[in-house]
């Protein structure tokens, strides 16, 4: 009886869970965690213009020496070349601070918010990682 | 403008892959010397060499990783297809080649099924198809479905970097040159491991012969990668069956298990 009960329940669930929008891609809740901002500085590897997001891969050398290559997924590639990126806005080797939130999984991967050259000052925003990432500095949805 | 006449020649491709061309001898009866006063690359063709195996010249050779299928999955011979005979790498280069060649073909992105780029595309062991009329011309393979819009017109910048590139070209009296730009640096030129960054230009030129062979030549200028630039030269034979068709080969299932093979239960169980 109880497992008849739990089947409905779980029915129920599933319900709720067809019936919500869908999500773009993916919701940024499912895999980032709005409470782990981190902000990291390391040189650019690649920026990959992948759809349905871009990657941007930097290679970071923590205070203790260790070597980390972390991901910050972007903007779909579109949504970025609307916005003035292309090809050349990343060169390899170029020496950047990258704002985001971690990965709920603990790997070296986040959202990535906003890249800083650290040269020049020039701040480009990377754009949104899906539906439910937080509002920007300024307030404004992605 | 543009996307609407890309909209033409796409849906023409389109209608070329659904039907099927007109059967190869009626055709050729009704084929036209030439388009809007150039010369009528419209057809099926394919390179008969092995430089997708290797450009330079190599011999035979078996494939340790295929020794199941013992003669008929080896390396046939060939002569190289670049002029002067070998590749003009920078010595830093050298070495990477030589380490990709090793990792072939857990490296070869083509062997993913990814996209092969130009100019590799034009001489695997598949065919394509040149859809021209009095626009933009479109080159469609048979590949992993790759295609590529030749613009002719306006000059098209490339925004990002594509795995086939972006390709503008002109005609110089009766060659098509095509110009790519924005080419991904994954993409390697052959299974021997020769690569390029994505600072790579290739110049193609599509001269035809007669009306059956095209002289195909495409110089790689890629300062990064090479001392100088260089350039390959083979025919490219036109599938003269009345029944030609370019037929799909949609790879991605092939290429499932080489991705994500590591996933499986037992992933090293012979299936």
């Amino acid at each position: 009886m109880r497992i008849k009960y739990l089947a409905i329940a779980a029915g129920l669930l599933a319900m709720t869970g067809a019936v919500k929008p869908a999500a773009a891609h993916h919701s940024f809740a499912a895999e980032f965690d709005v409470n782990r901002p981190i902000v990291l500085t390391g040189t650019v590897i690649r920026m990959e213009f992948s759809n349905p997001h871009t990657w941007l891969h930097v290679r970071v050398v923590t205070k203790d020496g260790e070597t980390q290559d972390w991901a910050f997924e972007g903007g779909a590639p579109n949504a970025l070349v609307r916005r003035g990126w292309g090809r050349d806005s990343l060169p390899k080797g170029a020496k950047v601070k990258v704002q985001g939130f971690q990965a709920r999984d603990g790997s070296f991967r986040g959202s990535g918010r906003t890249v800083t050259f650290v040269d020049t000052g020039k701040q480009l925003f990377m754009g949104s990682s899906g539906a439910g990432a937080p509002p920007d500095e300024r307030g404004g949805q992605q | 403008m543009r996307y609407r006449l890309t909209g033409v020649v796409v849906a023409a491709a389109a209608a070329i892959l659904a039907f099927g061309p007109v059967a190869g001898h009626a055709q050729d009866q009704k084929r036209p010397d030439r388009i809007a006063g150039k010369p009528n690359f419209n057809g099926i063709w394919r390179a008969l060499n092995s430089a997708y195996w290797n450009l330079e010249a190599h011999s035979a050779a078996p494939v340790p990783e295929f020794w199941r299928m013992g003669a008929i999955m080896s390396i046939p011979a060939g002569k190289s297809v670049v002029v002067g005979g070998t590749i003009p790498y920078k010595p830093e280069a050298l070495k990477q080649k030589m380490e990709n060649e090793k990792n072939w073909p857990k490296d070869d992105q083509a062997a993913n099924c990814y996209m092969p780029g130009i100019p590799r595309a034009n001489y695997m062991p598949y065919p394509f198809e040149i859809v021209q009329g009095d626009q933009n011309i479109q080159f469609v393979y048979a590949f992993a479905k790759s295609n590529r819009i030749v613009y002719m017109k306006e000059k098209v910048p490339a925004p990002i970097d594509y795995w086939m590139g972006m390709s503008n070209g002109h005609w110089e009296g009766d060659t098509l040159v095509v110009v790519v730009n924005g080419n991904d640096d994954r993409t390697w030129l052959d299974r021997a491991g020769d690569f390029h960054s994505n600072k790579m230009v290739v110049t193609e030129r599509f001269k035809l012969i007669d009306k059956n062979t095209i002289d195909y030549e495409a110089t790689i200028n890629d300062p990064e990668t090479f001392t100088k630039p260089w350039t390959i030269k083979m025919p490219l034979y036109r599938d003269i069956s009345p029944d030609a068709q370019l037929l799909d080969y949609n790879c991605v299932e092939f290429s499932e298990r080489k991705i994500y093979g590591h996933l499986e239960k037992f992933p090293d169980e012979d299936k």
